[in-house]
């Protein structure tokens, strides 16, 4: 009988983790496939200080990252207090004040087709980081976008392509397919029409920095959380050890 | 063994019953010998319900319940509070492991029969602490105010909207104004913080003094009181102090390990535990594009969906939780134990988490085609369920079996013909299957085979 409740446990927990990881699945993978997946290293320093440095150059003039403090940020990534003064603060802020912008945020909306762009603090952990560096990866001409530029990974986005000094400027290579009686326009490739100040690795170096930093920037509890779980499950191995053998002690006259 | 204490003990047991206390609940406090691994959530529920109101009391320090404010003072709790990001992680992964040991638990006592005469009461007792703790998990799901917090209590509250007559005035009145607002996460806190806490403290107490009063039920079935020695006390009863004590403190530490590892490691669980929307401030113009539910709540929300009306399908949720209330007088077989009931039982109580499980699942993903047929197909294997649970409380004729089977076979097939529809109609009769499989095995095998034959109870406990 011991058996059946046994197998009956696994049973029920081997359905849950296959239900799990069937809902998992899905999205749109192609272009990831295409621009490969990011690599997140939390402990690259060197990539999280250049990612905060194109944050507050290209970003921060319009999302604001206003859950974080400039000295938490600076403290984290081992930047020192006056370099953060004269170099990430535009705004005339302090240095222990959270990372807003001083656009109004009314302005923001009339400017960027009556979208307010979001924080950045958090919104790249409702989206992951790969949504984002797909994002900025595929940025495409677009004569019929008010900023000339069209986005693949979101459609039709307000944003402008804000990085194109960099990257150069491309189009997006379609062709149509018909499904269902339906014609469809199929992504084929990116073509560069005018070239950036940066070869293409060189480009997705800049994003995949971008993206370290605002995956950091979304919980910054991550530099740490992990080390201090490593203690705590090495301490509650010792105390289960010892609470074992104690109960086994206190246990060995029950029969 | 004299029971008058001395000095500071006993000037306080003359005013106070804590050496009586400490006897009757503990120290000569009888548990059965033979408790095995299921016995371990009872305690670990306590665990987590203290691991929910202490993480929760450092949450309100800084919280600030106002939709103006509520989103960032998250956000600042897991930034600029000291050890914010682990109070608030472990109460978002105690939640959902609040559920987990409390859905073990009743698995628990469905198959030890725990819920049977004479602990009626304890089972009533714990499904209104159930009910409440599902209240409890709701309100704190909105006071984040990400905008999966806004939207998910929308759905939900508008459920009551689908009453007639009086649904729009109920989840008015529920949420304090017309639409999910400030005032609604202000009530909403203050029952999360006050109201509802204290009655689940009074109903966990009374769950427990029921407990203490008719002994606790083991893997056996038997009672221990039945057959106590000479001097009063159970043969196959041991002090739950010190045995339980230390054998709960080893399962306690077992369940911090894997509760820390999600709290280290993974706190969101994959969207599971804490969903990506709800990383965006609530936003009452950007709807999410899949809106569903925390998953403990995802097996109703199936139910609710299965039914194509809005009132029924309510209706029907409503059902399948207040079906369990009354399992007590729904299993009446005076066997208590899965080890000593039929192999059908058996093999119906494992349909039946298997049906849950599949339920919680569909809840959790967007309606298709082939969901919306699943969902309709187990949501009638839970309820029929407790039939088959009603059927195998003592031996029924070969009429009862094949008239109960036809019925039952009937019914469904009567509305896939009339009342099911589908943009593809060949997915009904696909999915017939599913309540026709399960009905064959549980109401035609016991006549057809021997797999209803039940077993001798022991008098005594045997491990």
């Amino acid at each position: 009988m011991k058996y059946n409740i046994k197998f009956l446990l696994l049973l029920v927990i081997s359905f849950t983790i296959c239900s799990a990881s069937m809902a998992a699945g899905g999205g749109n993978g192609h272009l990831k496939d295409y621009f490969g997946k990011v690599t997140i290293n939390l402990k690259n320093k060197p990539s999280l200080q250049r990612g905060a440095k194109y944050f507050v150059n290209y970003c921060l003039s319009c999302h604001p990252a206003q859950h974080s403090r400039y000295k938490r940020v600076a403290d984290d990534l081992g930047i020192s207090e006056e370099l953060t003064i004269k170099h990430m603060i535009f705004t005339g802020q302090k240095f222990g004040d959270l990372m807003t912008v001083s656009m109004k945020r009314e302005d923001a909306k009339a400017w960027f087709l009556g979208i307010d762009p979001p924080d950045l603090s958090t919104h790249v952990r409702a989206i992951t980081p790969q949504a984002v560096y797909e994002f900025m990866m595929s940025f495409y001409i677009d004569d019929s976008r008010p900023f000339g530029v069209n986005n693949l990974k979101k459609q039709n986005t307000a944003m402008p392509h804000v990085l194109a000094d960099m990257q150069g400027l491309q189009k997006a290579v379609f062709h149509k397919e018909v499904h269902d009686g339906v014609e469809e326009e199929k992504f084929d490739k990116f073509e560069t029409i005018r070239s950036g100040s940066l070869s293409e690795e060189e480009y997705k170096q800049v994003v995949t920095d971008i993206v370290n930093f605002l995956a950091y920037l979304s919980e910054p509890a991550q530099l740490v959380r992990k080390n201090i779980g490593i203690g705590v499950l090495f301490f509650l191995a010792l105390l289960g050890s010892v609470s074992y053998f104690l109960k086994k002690n206190y246990w060995k006259d029950v029969h | 063994m004299s029971t008058e204490s001395q000095g500071l003990l006993g000037w306080i047991d003359a005013r106070f019953p804590l050496s009586k206390m400490w006897r009757e609940h503990l120290s000569e406090y009888y548990a059965p010998k033979n408790f095995n691994f299921w016995y371990f959530f009872g305690s670990l529920a306590l665990l987590v319900l203290v691991i929910q109101i202490l993480t929760g009391i450092f949450l309100t320090m800084h919280y600030k319940p106002d939709a103006e404010l509520a989103f960032a003072s998250v956000e600042h709790i897991m930034r600029d509070v000291n050890w914010g990001w682990l109070m608030r992680y472990m109460h978002s992964t105690g939640a959902s492991f609040f559920f987990i040991v409390v859905y073990l638990h009743m698995f628990r006592g469905l198959m030890y029969g725990s819920f049977k005469n004479p602990r009626e009461l304890i089972w009533l007792i714990g499904m209104f602490i159930y009910v409440t703790l599902m209240a409890e998990a709701f309100m704190g799901y909105l006071l984040p105010w990400g905008n999966m917090s806004y939207w998910g209590a929308q759905v939900i509250i508008n459920l009551f909207n689908t009453i007639p007559f009086i649904g729009e005035a109920v989840s008015e009145w529920i949420r304090g104004d017309f639409v999910i607002s400030d005032a609604t996460l202000n009530r909403f806190f203050a029952l999360h913080v006050a109201a509802v806490p204290l009655a689940l403290l009074l109903l966990v107490v009374c769950h427990i003094l029921a407990l203490h009063e008719v002994g606790s039920n083991n893997p056996d079935g038997v009672e221990i009181k039945k057959n106590k020695g000479p001097d009063g006390i159970p043969v196959d009863g041991i002090p739950f102090h010190p045995y339980y004590t230390v054998k709960d403190i080893f399962g306690a530490v077992v369940f911090i390990a894997i509760f820390s590892f999600v709290v280290f490691f993974v706190p969101e669980m994959g969207g599971y535990f804490l969903e990506h929307a709800n990383f965006d401030p609530a936003n009452a113009l950007n709807t999410p594009d899949h809106i569903a539910p925390i998953w403990y709540f995802t097996p109703f929300y199936t139910v609710l969906r299965a039914i194509p009306d809005p009132f029924g399908g309510f209706m029907a949720m409503g059902l399948s939780i207040i079906v369990l209330f009354f399992l007590p007088w729904i299993d009446r077989n005076p066997i208590k134990s899965i080890r000593y009931r039929s192999l059908l039982f058996k093999i119906n109580l494992i349909l039946f988490a298997i049906t849950f499980v599949i339920l919680g699942f569909l809840g959790l993903n967007p309606v298709t085609l082939l969901y919306q047929q699943l969902a309709l197909r187990f949501t009638e294997v839970y309820f029929i369920f407790f039939f088959v649970l009603w059927a195998y409380s003592e031996p029924r004729s070969r009429k009862f079996w094949i008239g109960s089977f036809a019925i039952i076979l009937g019914a469904i097939t009567f509305y896939d013909l009339f009342m099911n529809s589908s943009d593809e109609p060949i997915l009904i009769w696909q999915t017939w299957v599913i309540p026709a499989g399960y009905l064959f095995i549980t109401l035609l095998l016991p006549f057809l085979t021997n797999w209803d034959r039940e077993k001798e109870v022991p008098d005594r406990v045997t491990s």
